[in-house]
């Protein structure tokens, strides 16, 4: 499937819901051969229909979430390889959901794609995210019990290692000296 | 699907003639931490919990705070085998982002380099499995034989690991017409090499015995797990970055997924057949060098030479971008996102081969035998750090230690009891 393909599809299925934020191309070797990127926006409650429909037309692998703390928000960007196993054919595609910050819940794609369950379960203990139907939420990396959330920006404990920009090392006193 | 319904819970599975049995975090068959608490009926495993972490070093929260060439060089210690893959693959992303040009030279040497490592990284896996099986004969041969590709490496870029090959629009060292030679001498080495490798794993009766049909994989249960690297294309799933997303020197060449078909085999996903796939990629990788060599095209190295210059120009970069490398044990995925003025990388994602891996392990492990575990825990080739016992808890709380000598007796026993 090409970029446009994948689009279309997403487009058809779930109509005005899909924005498209970037769609690109980046050229590889002597001959400049593209590979394609695909990025595009929809609320949370249709990811699930977004992903069940890429799982109707094809085999989307689940690469992982990542995600970014926008203060009052939370954007997730679910990274995904469609059209794999064709030579050149491949797009990394990523749906992109903003959570607010006093809501993180969103559906879980593991019914769909049961090897989401690995970045799911990550995305609970790092960000807090409740993952709804999720069939095993336990810490994955992080030992149970602990109660912060790593990679969120808007808790103490996150705060609390310094930019080391240019120091090697904490004591020194000037940037790059 | 029925693998859309393998069951993680331990509990489900139980009867009541099964006991439970933790391995690790320290580990019989790996050389890093992860826990298996195994549920077992007799010495058939019939559930599996999976506990990673041990390792969990917070990099990309280290990176987030660091300028970018300092998590260019702290990606580089993700991983110590394939420590290339990692800033091949951030090195992409920031190119991706901040829409830095690479020339072609320095993505031809990235490609070469990126597949020394997997020749190295798949004959340290195969000694590893010989090990695991009590053939240390075999263990022996073959990390003897992978020498002659860490002193290339060593040649070539200074360094066993760690190369610090890769910068930002480039490369930092050049491949010169001087050292061809060298590396020509390796590629010949391997060559002549490969028969012999092939005849030593596929057509020794006691790795067959102790290889095929344990492990097993479908490729439905590949697919639906988000299996990656050997691991997937050991099922059938043909399915590598180098093919269906060609970058670097790949965008010059048509690279095939290599399946145990290739070897004339119906894909099974057992141990057996990731031997297969691994051995292939060896040939592969020396095919794929050979041909970078003789096409090396030249020019510079570097688009941005001057590191102040670059600098400046990752500080001034705005946007997100993703980087994706074919590493030995599958696609090591980056994604960044980079704000004007800033020389931190505002987010910071790096997902590893083993981590789409874990999950292929519950139905390899399901249905094999305790002395199946050390081979079974090897086979996808899993990257995490050291091992020296295994606890095992009886159902009624009493509590056991046993010595990874054991296990790995229990292994050696099975394969001289299965060879009479």
């Amino acid at each position: 499937m090409t970029s446009g393909e994948i689009h279309a599809l997403l487009t058809e299925r779930l109509g005005d819901a899909v924005s498209l934020v970037d769609s690109v191309e980046y050229a590889h070797g002597t001959a400049k051969r593209a590979v394609s990127a695909l990025t595009v926006e929809l609320p949370r409650e249709r990811l699930h229909d977004a992903v069940a429909a890429l799982c109707d037309a094809t085999s989307p692998h689940v690469t992982v979430i990542s995600g970014d703390d926008r203060d009052a928000s939370l954007i997730l960007n679910y990274h995904f390889n469609v059209g794999w196993g064709e030579h050149g054919r491949e797009v990394v595609l990523t749906l992109r959901v903003t959570l607010p910050k006093d809501d993180l819940s969103i559906p879980t794609l593991t019914d769909l794609i049961p090897g989401a369950l690995t970045t799911e379960r990550e995305g609970h203990e790092f960000y807090g995210i409740e993952f709804v139907g999720i069939p095993d939420d336990r810490n994955l990396f992080l030992p149970e019990g602990t109660t912060i959330h790593p990679w969120r920006r808007d808790e103490a404990a996150t705060k609390l290692v310094e930019p080391t920009v240019k120091r090697l090392v904490k004591w020194e006193t000037r940037d790059g000296q | 699907m029925d693998n859309k319904r393998i069951n993680l819970d331990l509990e489900t599975n139980a009867s009541a003639t099964t006991y439970t049995v933790p391995i690790g975090p320290v580990h019989p068959a790996l050389k890093e931490p992860i826990r298996f608490t195994f549920e077992l009926d007799g010495e058939r495993i019939v559930g599996v919990d999976i506990k990673p972490g041990f390792a969990h070093r917070g990099i990309e929260y280290m990176g987030m705070r660091r300028n970018l060439i300092q998590t260019l060089y702290l990606s580089e210690r993700i991983c110590g085998i394939c420590s290339i893959s990692h800033p091949l693959a951030l090195t992409q992303a920031v190119e991706n982002a901040a829409g830095i040009e690479v020339p072609p030279r320095a993505q031809y040497i990235r490609t070469i380099i990126g597949e020394l490592e997997r020749v190295h990284s798949h004959l340290l896996w195969a000694g590893v499995g010989a090990h695991e099986l009590g053939f240390d004969t075999l263990l022996h041969l073959t990390w003897n034989v992978r020498e002659k590709v860490m002193d290339l490496l060593e040649q070539l870029t200074g360094n066993r690991v760690d190369y610090a090959i890769p910068i930002y629009g480039g490369v930092r060292r050049d491949i010169p017409e001087e050292k061809l030679h060298l590396a020509y001498e390796a590629l010949d080495y391997y060559k002549g090499l490969l028969q012999n490798m092939l005849d030593a794993y596929l057509h020794d009766k006691s790795v067959e015995m102790r290889t095929k049909g344990v492990g097993a994989l479908s490729y439905e249960q590949a697919v639906s797990l988000a299996a990656v690297g050997p691991t997937a294309r050991a099922s059938g799933v043909k399915k590598d970055v180098r093919q269906d997303w060609p970058y670097f020197a790949f965008a010059d060449m048509q690279i095939e997924a290599i399946t145990p078909e290739a070897f004339g085999r119906t894909p099974t996903g057992d141990v057996y057949d990731m031997i297969i796939v691994r051995l292939l990629e060896v040939r592969q990788s020396i095919e794929i060098i050979e041909r970078c060599l003789e096409v090396l095209p030249s020019g510079e190295l570097m688009s941005i030479p001057k590191v102040p210059a670059l600098l400046a120009a990752l500080k001034n970069a705005e946007g997100e971008g993703i980087g994706r490398h074919e590493a030995p044990r599958g696609e090591v995925f980056h994604y960044i996102r980079l704000e004007a003025g800033i020389e931190e990388p505002i987010t910071w994602k790096v997902r590893a081969p083993t981590y789409g891996n874990l999950m292929s392990w519950v139905p390899k492990f399901l249905g094999d035998e305790v002395a199946d575990v050390p081979i079974i825990a090897a086979s996808i080739d899993p990257c995490m750090c050291c091992m020296d016992r295994a606890h095992f808890v009886e159902r009624s709380g009493d509590r056991t230690t046993r010595l990874k000598s054991e296990l790995v007796r229990l292994s050696r026993e099975k394969t001289r009891r299965i060879c009479g």
